[in-house]
């Protein structure tokens, strides 16, 4: 579609790219490296918590979601663990002392490495990094105010906008003393006192488990009956059972309604659960996982006659174009699927697009996704909700809930579930969900049978690995029931 | 892990091992009049005993005593024989064939000798080798080595361990016990109320259609050899005063130093094992690598490379030639180095022959019936597992040479079981992409074609390969690697192999496992989306082949 073989003709560049998160970066450096095109990239200073003013290479996976949240994760994670080697003969300390600060000094170094690593495959491509923040003069024009002074403008034939999102705090009195996810990776200190975690999206159930494992005493209040709308049911059941046993207080149908700092320096929230009289909790923090919103405002966007949703997400057509012709948006800014995995293949899908000659939509069947809850939760395709909905004729739905070995001899009294869905007319698995230790890692190679349209017979036929916990979803013999769907698909 | 085959969905452990003793049961039929199985419970706390004697069993019975009755009668027999199929051998093979025959509606007998940790032409027990010593102690005690590395690895987060923990022997041996009698336990329930009786006894082949176990003569219709196979020493001078794998995971106490000699997988699994457990090991392999062939050369020099930095004295090119004791009761290795001069390795506790395994076909009456082996002693069969030249004669499992593997062993029951009873006839064994994995720390999984295979096979393909730092371990100062390989056919762009060298490997690998059985392309793998942040996304994420080869030939790097 556009050749940019060599540089543009009236252009500074062939391609501008606003924003060096996931998305931004992999369409950079493929269409410099791969396609030859001339290509700036514009990001804002580093810093760990974004603002108008703060980024940096790397974007929210790197600097404030995926990879910082993941270390925590594990580094919580070991508390289970001590408890665990007990039951193997292991005599050691039931919790020896934790350290936070140095915990989030090497996180935080990580991060920075990271960052770096993001900058240097920048640079080592051939993309000019130019640090500052853009704003859109026009369609072909972007202007940067410089992170060290004055103004730089360049012109693009084509612009894309890999902007992101930030998170964002439900509207109730005294919001502005809860703090967001940003903020709960940078906690100087570990609260000692309660923390209060409202909404129960991923985000906020990862942070439970987080802070609940490094010894925090955790309450979890969302507005719905199960934590992580969205995903399939039982496992949600099965995922708040073990939040529940692991020590997290949960408070479902609760909405919080006014939060107070006190003399002490914590604070009073207060909140309604259905059918109860109003309460109030007092905690050392509270942070807020109520949602997350993309990064369109002061960018110029109107400006440029680029048309936005109501919830203020880049509108983008199959191929990531926005309604201006040689726009195109990627990433959590289009509010597609909010995920690093797949803001790259729509930067890939974009390249091979616009650079490649070779127009390519990106797909979003069957991505696999998983809460980082412990033990985790993963899965691919359809929920048995989803399936009920978009399916014609009949479902089997094959549950397996099983102890894994691990747990017979630590005695956690913790179970595994793993669900499989089988479009009975075809015989084609549908739907693959896990809740249990290993689970994100296991169900990445059943995403790739899934998607490759395995059928029930041909995961049967695979000869399980023993042992293990995977073979379980080689070994599903009997249905557990059958559904009805009511689809048109 | 899962214990997939357990079929318990739900069940709670640990329990107490329920026990009954060896009954004799008067049955209606006087053909019926058999001494049957007991749920033989030798004592949980003499696991290096190798022998259990039903005196200890009684002992730690105390009126639990309950006699079985006899609720279940044949059905009534139309023929002259006593079962449709007799199963000699209770492991994994044995017992499954002998459900799902049993389901079908076939009458089936089974035979298993009596319960000892060690395996022996008199001891053996339900469960084989995969559950009394195998798969399932051996990663239990991976499980417990493994609090080792977490250990380290919790360090690194932050966390200040204060006192070296300790780890009672004692404890983890007598629970890994208990866990191993309680499954032996699950199978022997599972087989009763399948409708099979159980015989305990040795069984022996009389004729093309009897069996004799323990002075009885059964006539069967079919026979099913399932009887596995067990260990055996390489000659070395001195071989008396090592152990095999058998013995090495019912050790009465931790060895402060061990030497392990023989380079595959069992040897790899228990050096990682009593090296995190805080033995000193010594790993003697006679080749340049660590595993077979089979596994991918990258994979093995990367795993041999790994066990190394995790603290594996590992000795690669050398001979030992000989094991002597000290007065002391220790025991010294001497050693012949490919290159230089020979050394010993004095004061070791242990000394582990893990040289391979044969199959268990002697004294067995095969010989007398007319069954081919083959020249390492196992079963010849064809794809339906029957025996190349007696017709009756079946077998499935490690007794057949094929791919030792619990999962194989069960599959090959299953079909068989399907082509015997299932009224599937055609029910074939298919042993390509089984996936097979070292639980090693770390891990080797592989299914498919090495690069070495694929190339020799293919000539024109693709590797891909990386190497990564897994997060977890991100934030120690000594970084280990994990290892990710993908082969590809170049010419038809379909994936031919799989590998992977990591903490996680062995759960990783089983979807990919389908994925090959399904003959997917490298396009299609890479449009699946990564699941984000894991190891196994850097399967999908493989851009640019390593190597290439063309006609076998490399003819590019990098």
């Amino acid at each position: 579609m556009v050749s940019g073989h060599s540089s543009s003709e009236n252009y500074d560049f062939d391609l501008v790219t606003i924003g060096a998160g996931s998305g931004g970066t992999r369409a950079s450096r493929i269409s410099a490296q791969q396609y030859g095109a001339k290509v700036a990239c514009v990001e804002l200073p580093f810093d760990f918590v974004a603002t108008d003013e703060k980024g940096g290479a790397g974007g929210t996976c790197v600097i404030r979601g995926c990879v910082p949240k993941k270390l925590l994760v594990y580094g919580s994670a070991f508390t289970e663990e001590f408890r665990d080697a007990k039951g193997f003969g292991w005599t050691a300390e039931e919790r020896p002392p934790f350290n936070w600060k140095q915990l989030l000094q090497k996180k935080a170094k990580e991060v920075e490495r990271l960052n770096g690593v993001y900058k240097k495959l920048l640079r080592d491509t051939g993309v000019e990094l130019i640090e500052g923040r853009a704003k859109l003069k026009d369609r072909h024009t972007v202007e940067v105010e410089l992170s060290g002074g004055g103004t730089k403008t360049v012109t693009a034939k084509v612009i894309l906008l890999a902007l992101g999102g930030k998170p964002v705090k439900a509207p109730i009195p005294g919001k502005e003393y809860a703090i967001t996810s940003d903020d709960a990776l940078v906690l100087d200190d570990l609260p000692e006192a309660s923390i209060v975690i409202v909404g129960a999206g991923y985000i906020s159930v990862e942070f439970s488990g987080i802070f609940n494992g490094m010894g925090a005493d955790v309450h979890l209040m969302y507005r719905k009956p199960l934590p992580l709308t969205g995903f399939d049911e039982e496992c949600r059941q099965h995922v708040s059972e073990n939040m529940t046993k692991r020590g997290i207080k949960l408070y479902p149908s609760t909405s919080p309604t006014k939060i107070e700092k006190r003399d002490d320096g914590k604070f009073t929230v207060h909140y309604e659960t259905e059918g109860e009289k109003a309460k109030t909790i007092v905690a050392a923090v509270v942070m807020f996982g109520t949602g997350r919103a993309p990064n369109t405002k002061n960018i110029g966007l109107e400006d440029a006659g680029v048309k936005l949703s109501k919830k203020g997400g880049i509108v983008v057509d199959e191929y990531s174009k926005t309604s201006v012709d040689n726009i195109y948006a990627i990433g959590d800014v289009t509010e597609r699927l909010q995920l690093t995995p797949v803001a790259i293949m729509e930067g890939m899908a974009f390249t091979a697009t616009v650079f490649g000659d070779k127009p390519t939509k990106p797909s979003f069947e069957n991505v696999p996704s998983a809460c980082f809850i412990q033990p985790p939760l993963a899965y691919v395709g359809y929920t048995e909700e989803q399936a009920k909905e978009k399916i014609s004729g009949e479902v089997d739905v094959y549950v397996s809930k099983f102890k894994p070995m691990k747990n017979v001899l630590s005695g956690r009294d913790e179970k595994t579930l793993m669900k499989m869905l089988v479009e009975v007319s075809t015989d084609k698995v549908i739907g693959v969900h896990m809740v249990g230790p290993d689970a994100p890692e296991i169900l990445q190679g059943i995403a790739v049978a899934v998607k490759s349209g395995a059928s029930k017979a041909q995961f049967d036929s695979t000869v399980g690995i023993h042992p293990s916990a995977a073979e379980e979803l080689v070994t599903m013999r009997n249905a557990t029931r059958r559904i009805k769907c009511n689809g048109k698909a | 892990m899962a214990y997939a085959f357990l079929r318990l969905s739900g069940y709670q452990v640990p329990q107490p091992c329920k026990s009954r003793l060896l009954t004799d049961l008067h049955l209606a039929s006087p053909k019926a009049h058999v001494r049957c199985w007991s749920r033989s419970t030798p004592s949980a706390r003499a696991p290096y005993s190798g022998l259990t004697g039903f005196k200890a069993v009684q002992r730690s019975l105390k009126g639990q005593r309950s006699r079985r009755l006899a609720t279940v009668v044949s059905a009534k027999q139309e023929d002259d024989y006593d079962f449709d199929l007799f199963v000699i051998g209770g492991g994994t093979g044995g017992v499954r064939t002998a459900r799902m025959s049993s389901q079908f509606g076939a009458r089936v007998g089974l035979c298993e000798l009596p319960l000892g940790w060690v395996s022996s032409d008199d001891r053996g027990g339900l469960g084989g080798t995969c559950i009394l010593r195998g798969c399932v102690p051996k990663k239990l005690m991976h499980y417990a080595g493994s609090f080792t590395e977490e250990l380290e690895d919790a360090e690194s987060f932050g966390w200040q361990v204060q006192e070296k923990p300790q780890l009672d022997w004692k404890v983890m041996m007598e629970r890994k016990t208990q866990e191993l009698l309680r499954l032996s336990g699950v199978y022997q329930k599972n087989l009763e109320s399948a409708g099979v009786k159980l015989i305990e006894g040795r069984g022996r082949i009389t004729g093309q259609h009897s069996v004799e176990v323990a002075g009885k003569t059964f006539k069967v219709k079919k026979i099913l050899v399932a009887v596995g196979g067990r260990p055996t020493k390489a000659p070395i001078e001195g071989a008396e005063h090592a152990i095999v794998s058998d013995h090495i995971l019912n050790l009465p106490d931790k060895p402060a130093k061990v030497v392990m000699i023989g380079g595959g997988y069992i040897a790899c699994e228990q050096a990682s094992i009593f090296n995190s457990l805080g033995s000193e090991v010594h790993f003697l392999i006679r080749g340049p690598t660590v595993l077979n062939p089979m596994f991918d050369e990258e994979c093995r020099i990367h795993a041999g490379e790994q066990y190394k930095a995790a603290g594996v004295k590992l000795q690669l090119d050398v001979t030992p030639t000989k094991i002597e004791k000290q007065s002391n009761g220790k025991l010294t290795v001497t050693v012949e180095p490919k290159e230089g001069a020979d050394y010993t390795i004095a004061d070791a506790d242990v000394v582990l022959l893990a040289t391979g395994r044969q199959p268990n076909t002697k004294h067995l009456g095969l010989e007398e019936a007319g069954v081919e082996l083959d020249d390492k002693g196992g079963i010849k069969v064809d794809e339906f597992s029957r025996s190349v030249s007696a017709d009756n004669v079946y077998a499935v499992g490690d007794v057949t040479n094929r791919v030792p593997l619990t999962p194989v062993a069960r599959m090959e029951g299953s079909l068989l079981a399907k082509h015997l009873f299932g009224g599937q006839k055609d029910a074939r064994c298919d042993h390509s992409n089984v996936a097979s994995v070292v639980f090693s720390s770390p891990a080797v999984a592989v299914v498919g074609l090495s690069e070495q295979a694929a190339v020799e096979k293919l000539g024109n393909v693709h590797v891909f390969s990386s190497k990564f730092t897994p997060m977890k371990a991100a934030l120690r100062q000594d970084k280990p690697q994990a290892l990710v390989k993908v082969i590809v056919d170049s010419g038809s762009d379909e994936v031919v192999g799989f590998h992977m060298v990591a903490p996680d490997a062995a759960e990783i690998i089983q979807g990919f496992a389908t994925s090959l059985k399904l003959g997917i392309t490298k396009t299609q793998l890479d449009d699946v989306v990564g699941l984000h942040p894991t190891s196994a996304e850097e399967f999908v994420t493989l851009s640019s082949p390593a190597r290439k080869y063309k006609d076998g030939k490399q003819v590019s790097a990098g």
